[in-house]
């Protein structure tokens, strides 16, 4: 618990960390605002009859962004060398000597990484959807029952994006690549998306499964997969690459 | 009476090149500089190929080599904002940058050989990168690609890499005016993957934004893009307005 508190403590006094959640708050409810603007504009001009029940969440998997960065410097800013002038040390060195069970102190940040990134999500989501009620007024789809389970969707697959991102860097030590590699594959046509050109299996890749639980219409979409499928295929990777990390984390000097 | 000698002083052309040879000589001695550069070109043939093979079984016509191949573009220019990034944030990892400024005092120069050695670095990576592309999708096409003229390839190709050269530029301009990795790689990757897409498809006007106005350069698909041209001289524009701004605040700020 204490490592816990000491883990959370850290991600917080991260600057990054903020900036983060910054991104992950503004990237969906600002592009949400910008589609839900001509969406409205649409709908006054009757070329559309009512916005896209999409509205507000495709936007959402962008703000994925937001936790990526999280879980990437949670584990990063560990393995940064200070300069000579300050020592030329690495916080992990400090941290493994406070909490010396490696995998109790892995366990900690990915809880941490896991309540920051669910927070993340709830306050992104609130805020996409209260900026597509806003700018469409009255033509605003309504928000009933069968919501809860695709803002519950949101929260799911932003913790497994955050835990994966983590899982990764973990594994690289550094956050550069991670951040690279999944920013560039965040973006309007991912690469895994362009696999699903090749071989239907990369529909099971954990971005594009996970978004089955919230996002319904897919352009050129191959494969049905269910809500319910889709997170747990996602989980499944994240448990897998967090097992990997877990056990290269435990093996190999800090 | 002693015969006084007068001090010894370099001529400006000397002291500039031999700023750029001490420019070069830390970015060759960089291991990230070969690891991102490494990765970047075992990237693109992955890419390239997928890309090919969608073209193949895509529902769009027969597209010519340069077009499928240079697709993969978008993606691995990743990793050269990535090398500017690294190039520029490296000097103040660890205090080297008073080492280099005490060095090389003036700080206009040795900021215009960093840069000049990034692009003498970055531009054969570049042309090999969107050269491997496309002669990678000439192969898997065969009889199947459109059929395409010289000139064509040569101006897509020189504009890929001149293309990925200019955005070099641009991580190292940021890079120089934020000083930290992680923040400057996302604040340029997160412009190119996810705002710069997304303004596209909202306003007329993002045309003239660096990745819009460049992706002209190399890139016949878009449609509503600038001509070729001044795609070109809009990334140059904004490229050597990026490194303005950026050498500004290098000069008035402490390190």
């Amino acid at each position: 618990m204490r490592a816990l508190a000491a883990e959370v403590a850290k991600l917080v006094s991260l600057p990054s960390v903020w900036i983060a959640t910054a991104a992950g708050v503004l990237v969906p409810s600002g592009i949400a605002a910008i589609n839900a603007s001509a969406a409205r504009g649409a709908i006054t001009r009757g070329a559309r009859a009512t916005a896209g029940a999409d509205l507000g969440y495709q936007e959402l998997a962008f703000g994925v962004v937001g936790v990526i960065i999280l879980g990437v410097v949670a584990i990063s800013s560990e393995y940064v060398t200070e300069s000579a002038e300050s020592g030329g040390g690495r916080q992990i060195t400090t941290s493994l000597t406070a909490v010396p069970s490696r995998l109790r102190f892995l366990l900690a940040k990915a809880s941490a990484v896991a309540i920051a990134g669910a927070s993340l999500a709830i306050v992104a989501g609130a805020a996409t959807m209260s900026a597509v009620r806003v700018v469409l007024g009255e033509h605003a789809p309504p928000l009933g029952t069968d919501d809860v389970p695709r803002l519950a969707g949101v929260v799911c697959y932003w913790v497994c994006a955050a835990l994966l991102a983590f899982a990764i860097t973990v594994l690289t030590r550094h956050g550069v690549v991670p951040l690279a590699v999944l920013i560039a594959n965040t973006s309007v046509v991912s690469v895994t998306y362009l696999l699903t050109k090749i071989t239907p299996l990369a529909n099971y890749l954990p971005d594009l499964a996970g978004a089955h639980m919230f996002v319904r219409t897919f352009a050129g979409g191959t494969v049905e997969i269910s809500p319910l499928t889709g997170g747990l295929v996602m989980t499944a990777w994240t448990t897998a690459l967090l097992t990997v990390a877990a056990v290269a984390f435990t093996r190999r000097d800090a | 009476m002693t015969a006084v000698t007068p001090p010894v002083t370099r001529s400006h052309g000397r002291e500039a090149a031999r700023a750029l040879a001490a420019e070069l000589s830390k970015l060759v001695s960089l291991p990230a500089t070969w690891l991102t550069l490494g990765g970047t070109l075992a990237a693109n043939p992955i890419l390239a190929i997928a890309f090919t093979n969608a073209a193949r079984h895509g529902p769009t016509g027969p597209r010519s080599a340069p077009d499928v191949g240079l697709t993969s573009i978008a993606y691995v220019q990743a990793g050269f904002v990535v090398l500017g990034v690294l190039a520029a944030c490296s000097e103040y990892e660890g205090g080297q940058i008073r080492t280099t400024l005490t060095a090389m005092p003036r700080r206009s120069l040795q900021f215009a050989a960093k840069h000049l050695a990034v692009a003498i670095v970055a531009l054969p990576a570049a042309a090999i990168t969107a050269a491997s592309g496309v002669v990678l999708a000439a192969g898997a096409l065969g009889g199947t690609a459109a059929p395409t003229t010289a000139g064509h390839v040569v101006r897509t190709l020189s504009g890929a890499a001149a293309y990925l050269a200019l955005w070099t530029l641009i991580g190292v301009a940021v890079g120089a005016l934020v000083r930290q990795t992680l923040p400057a790689v996302v604040a340029v990757l997160g412009y190119l993957f996810i705002a710069g897409p997304l303004l596209r498809a909202q306003a007329s006007a993002a045309r003239y934004l660096p990745d819009s106005a460049g992706s002209a350069m190399w890139s016949s698909v878009d449609g509503g893009a600038v001509a070729p041209a001044r795609g070109a001289l809009l990334v140059s524009a904004w490229t050597i307005g990026l490194i303005a701004v950026a050498l500004l605040g290098y000069r008035r700020r402490d390190n």
